[in-house]
């Protein structure tokens, strides 16, 4: 049983079919369930589902591959990419900036991840003629967090 | 925004999967957006009024150099 349903995966599938143009690597980290309790580390209880979600996503477009790390394996990509905790995953495609994702990518966030594979894939965005403006002109740096809920 | 510009970073961040990042920017209620640690709103804004909190965003930190 997946996460996304049958006709919910048509209907991305076809999204996908129209609106992507380049490729798109999604690169996951995670940390595998282990057989030792370490006192006062937490499980990480949604690395499991979200590389699940990720894996039918990327499955639905032969533009999309999904690449999944052990961040304890993996520390000096992620130090670089600014990703300290997990489940975490970017977007490598188009796009010029940065977009990284922390937590299960269900609810709205879902629905922000299949539009910002779409945007990353094309390199595109449909902001306004000024803010694409104002943008290409930054010269410093911005972050900008958004924080959600699942529903 | 972070498609458009290789100065932008967008974080996505599950607030109640992340309780210390949420207590620390004092998240209540979502979305909360938070600009370069210095700017924050609450809700979804029309595209004009987003770009103005970046600017502002920015602005204040030309005048506080980091």
């Amino acid at each position: 049983m997946g996460f996304i349903s049958d006709p919910d995966k048509e209907a991305i599938r076809n999204h996908f079919a129209d609106s992507l143009t380049g490729d798109v690597e999604i690169v996951m980290f995670t940390e595998h369930e282990s057989p030792i309790i370490i006192p006062g580390k937490q499980p990480c209880e949604t690395c499991k589902p979200t590389q699940e979600i990720l894996e039918e996503v990327s499955s639905l477009s032969d533009k999309l591959t999904l690449t999944v790390r052990e961040l304890s394996a993996a520390k000096e990509q992620a130090f670089a990419l600014g990703i300290n905790r997990v489940p975490a995953f970017v977007f490598e495609g188009a796009a010029r900036g940065r977009v990284r994702f922390f937590g299960i990518p269900s609810g709205y966030e879902f629905s922000a991840l299949i539009a910002d594979l779409v945007d990353v894939s094309n390199g595109s965005t449909d902001l306004s003629e000024a803010t694409r403006e104002y943008l290409s002109a930054l010269t410093e740096d911005v972050n900008i967090k958004v924080f959600t809920t699942p529903n | 925004m972070a498609v458009e510009s290789e100065h932008v970073t967008a974080d996505v961040i599950e607030a109640m999967e992340f309780p210390d990042l949420s207590q620390r920017y004092g998240v209540r209620g979502v979305p909360k957006i938070v600009i370069n640690e210095t700017t924050e709103f609450v809700g979804a804004l029309p595209e004009a009024q987003y770009l103005a909190h970046v600017r502002e965003a920015v602005e204040s930190n030309g005048k506080s150099s980091q």
